[in-house]
């Protein structure tokens, strides 16, 4: 505007013609214009953009399970060399607001009743659910036909490893674990 | 001072485009149009398309975390405020946004007045304005029901009350905006229907028609002293 600011014309130049004519474009004003367009559009796109991200991924972030130990059963369930047997225990999940009980299903073994292994019978190739097949001294996930050993290993299938192992403790001949 | 090969390939795509969408044309036509000598106050309406699509954008957002349900409704409103990452700003800028929106529509209207704007040929500009006004009013009211709170529930009390006014047809207006006699999960429910689906349709249509009409008209000049 400004400079070439004339007096109001008379002319009655249709609305849609400037009162410049048609034609009178001056190239640096233009491109300062559209630099300033682009950088004031680029920080306020970048303004809302970047908060935008966090706040999608807000609740994937910060769900949360159980801390600390969590109490299992009693060991004296769990026989020596015995099949692996499957303990459930519920727990607590906090996903935004929502709070939400969760079961997790654990096959417990031990050899001598002093160590013990606790596997998650979630799959670790596509996360089906595992079934201890007696006959074939193995876990079973029945999704790709995959089997795991008594301890956990791979057997044939898929799986790129073995079943997922949680930490535990013994007190006063009770297990408890820690979610992973 | 010329990458040559870079313009010359966006060049060319751009010819490839136009032969086959002719949109060089429409470009033209809506960005490079030429328009009379005019002051900030027509900046008014774009101010209210920006506010607009900011709502979207931040509206959009809030609904991947707001339930419309009487038992979450309030809960998933006070996580996203206080808990989520950036939720109070989403939020924000929502809130505020919605009454920056229906402050710059009046004031553009405003400016269409003083400007004298709105006569001939842009009388059907200015009626697709009013229905604009008015869209822009209701999303403010099914948008204020959806926290869910104390504050929320007596606006709606009171302002579906309003509806009950007019005589014979007032009393069924107002169980119709409700979903019942009284507000319920299908009020909540409802408005927030109406507030992400029907109302976004209808504006949009409204926006479109009401654009299209400021490019075919153009815009008007500044009234002068001997007209
Ligand atoms: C959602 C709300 C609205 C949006 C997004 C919007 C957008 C726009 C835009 C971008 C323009 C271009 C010129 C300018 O900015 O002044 C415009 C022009 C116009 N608007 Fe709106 N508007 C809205 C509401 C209204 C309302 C409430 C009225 C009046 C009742 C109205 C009447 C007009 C008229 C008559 C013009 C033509 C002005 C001229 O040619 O100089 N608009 N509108
Ligand atoms: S999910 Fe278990 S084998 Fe694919």
């Amino acid at each position: 505007m400004g400079a070439d600011e004339g007096p109001p014309s008379t002319s009655g130049v249709p609305s849609g013609v400037g009162a410049d004519g048609p034609d009178a474009v001056d190239p640096g004003r233009r491109k300062f214009l559209i630099a300033t367009i682009g950088a004031v559009g680029g920080t306020i796109t970048a303004a809302v953009g970047v908060p935008a991200i966090a706040f999608v991924t807000g609740s994937a972030r910060t769900a949360t399970g159980e801390e600390g130990w969590i109490r299992l059963g009693s060991v004296g369930s769990i026989e020596p060399g015995a099949a692996p047997t499957l303990v459930k225990a519920t727990i607590e999940r906090r996903t935004g607001y929502l709070v939400e009980e969760q079961e997790v299903s654990i096959f417990v073994t031990t050899e001598n009743g002093q160590d013990f292994v606790l596997l998650s019978n979630v799959c670790t190739h596509l996360g089906c659910r595992v079934r201890w097949v007696e006959a074939e001294a193995g876990f079973h996930c029945p999704c790709h036909n995959a089997m795991f050993g008594r301890n956990g290993e791979v057997l044939a299938g898929p799986p790129p490893r073995p079943l997922d192992r949680y930490e535990y403790k013994v007190e006063d001949a009770q297990l408890f674990f820690k979610e992973a | 001072m010329q990458p040559a090969a870079n313009d010359d390939r966006l060049k060319q795509t751009g010819d490839w485009l136009d032969e086959r969408t002719g949109w060089r044309g429409n470009w033209t036509a809506v960005f490079l149009r030429k328009i009379p000598k005019v002051s900030w106050a027509y900046t008014l309406g774009s101010a209210t398309l920006f506010t607009l699509v900011l709502q979207f954008v931040t509206g959009i957002l809030l609904t991947l975390y707001y339930v419309p349900e009487p038992q979450q409704a309030y809960a998933s409103v006070t996580y996203i405020t206080n808990e989520l990452s950036f939720g109070w700003l989403i939020r924000g800028i929502h809130h505020w946004g919605a009454s920056a929106m229906v402050l710059l529509a009046i004031l553009h209207m405003v400016r269409v007045i003083i400007y004298g704007a709105y006569k001939y040929p842009r009388e059907v500009t200015w009626l697709t304005g009013v229905g604009l006004l008015l869209l822009t009013f209701a999303f403010g009211f099914t948008g204020y029901l959806l926290p869910w709170d104390q504050r929320a529930y007596w606006a709606t009390v009171v302002g579906t009350q309003i509806g009950s006014v007019p005589p014979v047809v007032g009393g069924f207006t107002k169980d119709l905006m409700l979903g019942g006699p009284e507000i319920s999960g299908l009020t909540l429910s409802r408005f927030f229907g109406a507030h992400v689906w029907v109302l976004p349709s209808l504006l949009v249509a409204l926006v479109a028609i009401h654009l299209f009409l400021v490019v075919r008209n153009g815009i008007t000049s500044p009234p002068k002293r001997d007209e």
